[in-house]
């Protein structure tokens, strides 16, 4: 185990030594006309190099009687090529109990690994597949906050804008929808210390957002207070069903709705949504989630900004045609 | 703990070094965007919000039919570029641009407005 972990963060390292040092240029998720921003707890259907730091979570846990968590967390994503991207990601947690105990400490290492299967500018269409690791034993397994085991879950991701419709819609168009679908499994089956079986699950959600930069810019310029013209307002859901090995364990799909707003800026955007529990079992009450999330190539377009290989900084760029 | 709090100083030392270009977004047109103008334009005006490679941004504007209705090649200086109209009767047009950043980036965009009381 202890080998693991150490390999885990020198590659981690060595990733991040990697993404500082070399340099081409593109975009984080421009499908045509349409920007579809990083959403907070679904993850938007681009390779891109963005940072998100710090992604922080406040909520109350669906125990009786519920404890007080704190999720903070941070996110580095860079593409290897310009449709091949990496993700690395880890989370410190902090668990309240009432009664005075508290539990804190990192979870699992996560790495993420995207291929861009597919952008339709003209349709605002990005189809993306990706595979999600949880480097077991890599957390503080001991304050039960990571698990020794690791996780693998295949995803496929989706996004469409609904800009290709006729201009009869008007403002309709400003639509976009957002989807993962993710089908996650433990590296064990069975849990010995708890003495449970260890669940595969069907990892789910989407959003659905209305884009003001896309109605200002595509649709119709009401000239309204440029704060506004930066705002796409979104509802995030996210879901995660027990489909099979969950013997003896409840069956219910736990999950939230996040109902929220992210403001757009040039280098960076900021989000902040409330977490609304669908039942007893996803948490108490109603949470909140918020996140600075930077858009490293537009921050550093000529150097970390770029996919490490496919193309240098001394690349003519290419000749636009109509 | 001491290699995570590592990446974390280098992640916020990331944050701490920015450069100064990104993506052009559409910032203001002329006609508006959507807009319906009763007197037909001499021009289309497009104002980014970053400057912009004049060798590889381009705007085209066509009528209902699809026929180009711009007199070709447009003007850029610094954010802004402007195309020249042939002589516009009452309508709907439609402006497609698509620009490239003085970073390389890309964008494109395009949008309507209509001449007269249609």
């Amino acid at each position: 185990m202890f080998r693991s972990s150490s390999c885990v963060r020198a590659f981690t390292l060595a990733l991040l030594l990697v993404a500082l040092s070399v340099a081409e240029a593109f975009a984080h998720c421009f499908v045509g006309p349409r920007f579809l921003p990083a959403t907070l707890a679904t993850d938007d259907p681009c390779v891109a190099d963005e940072l998100s730091l710090p992604t922080v979570q406040w909520s109350k846990t669906g125990d009786q009687p519920p404890a007080t968590e704190w999720d903070i967390s941070a996110e580095l994503s860079k593409r290897i090529t310009e449709d091949l991207g990496i993700s690395i990601g880890d989370t410190w947690s902090q668990i309240h109990q009432p009664g005075g105990f508290t539990a804190a400490g990192f979870g699992n290492f996560e790495t993420t690994v995207q291929y861009q299967l597919l952008k339709d500018g003209p349709h605002e269409l990005a189809l993306l597949l990706g595979l999600v690791v949880e480097w077991g034993g890599t957390g503080a397994i001991h304050s039960g906050l990571a698990e020794p085991w690791s996780t693998l879950t295949p995803t496929f991701y989706f996004g469409k804008g609904f800009g290709d419709l006729p201009d009869s819609f008007g403002w309709l168009r400003a639509f976009a929808v957002t989807g993962q679908v993710g089908y996650s499994f433990p590296t064990r089956s069975f849990d010995v210390d708890a003495g449970v079986f260890i669940p595969q699950t069907l990892v789910y959600g989407g959003s659905i957002q209305y884009s003001m930069p896309y109605l200002k810019s595509e649709i119709r310029d009401y000239q309204l207070p440029d704060f506004i013209n930066h705002l796409i307002p979104i509802v995030e859901a996210q879901f995660t069903t027990p489909v099979a090995n969950n013997f003896g364990n409840s069956p219910i799909t736990i999950g939230t709705i996040n109902p929220g707003v992210i403001w757009v800026g040039t280098y960076f955007q900021v989000g902040a949504e409330a977490v609304i529990p669908v039942n007893r079992a996803s948490g108490t009450g109603v949470g909140f989630l918020g996140q600075l999330h930077l858009y490293l190539d537009d921050m550093f377009p000529s150097t970390i900004g770029r996919p490490l290989l496919g193309g240098g900084s001394s690349a003519p760029p290419q000749q636009l045609k109509f | 703990m001491r290699i995570r709090i590592l990446i974390i100083a280098a992640l916020l030392n990331i944050v701490g070094a920015v450069a100064a270009q990104a993506h052009a977004f559409l910032e203001h047109a002329n006609p508006l965007v959507g807009s319906t103008v009763a007197s037909a334009p001499r021009e289309v005006s497009l104002t980014f919000t970053q400057n912009l490679e004049a060798s590889f941004s381009s705007v085209q504007v066509t009528d209902g039919n699809g026929a180009r209705v711009d007199q070709g090649k447009p003007q850029v200086s610094g954010n802004t570029m402007r195309v020249g109209l042939k002589s516009l009767s009452a309508g709907t047009y439609r402006v497609r641009w698509q620009v490239l950043s003085v970073d390389t980036h890309k964008t494109e965009g395009s949008f309507a407005f209509t001449v007269g009381g249609r």
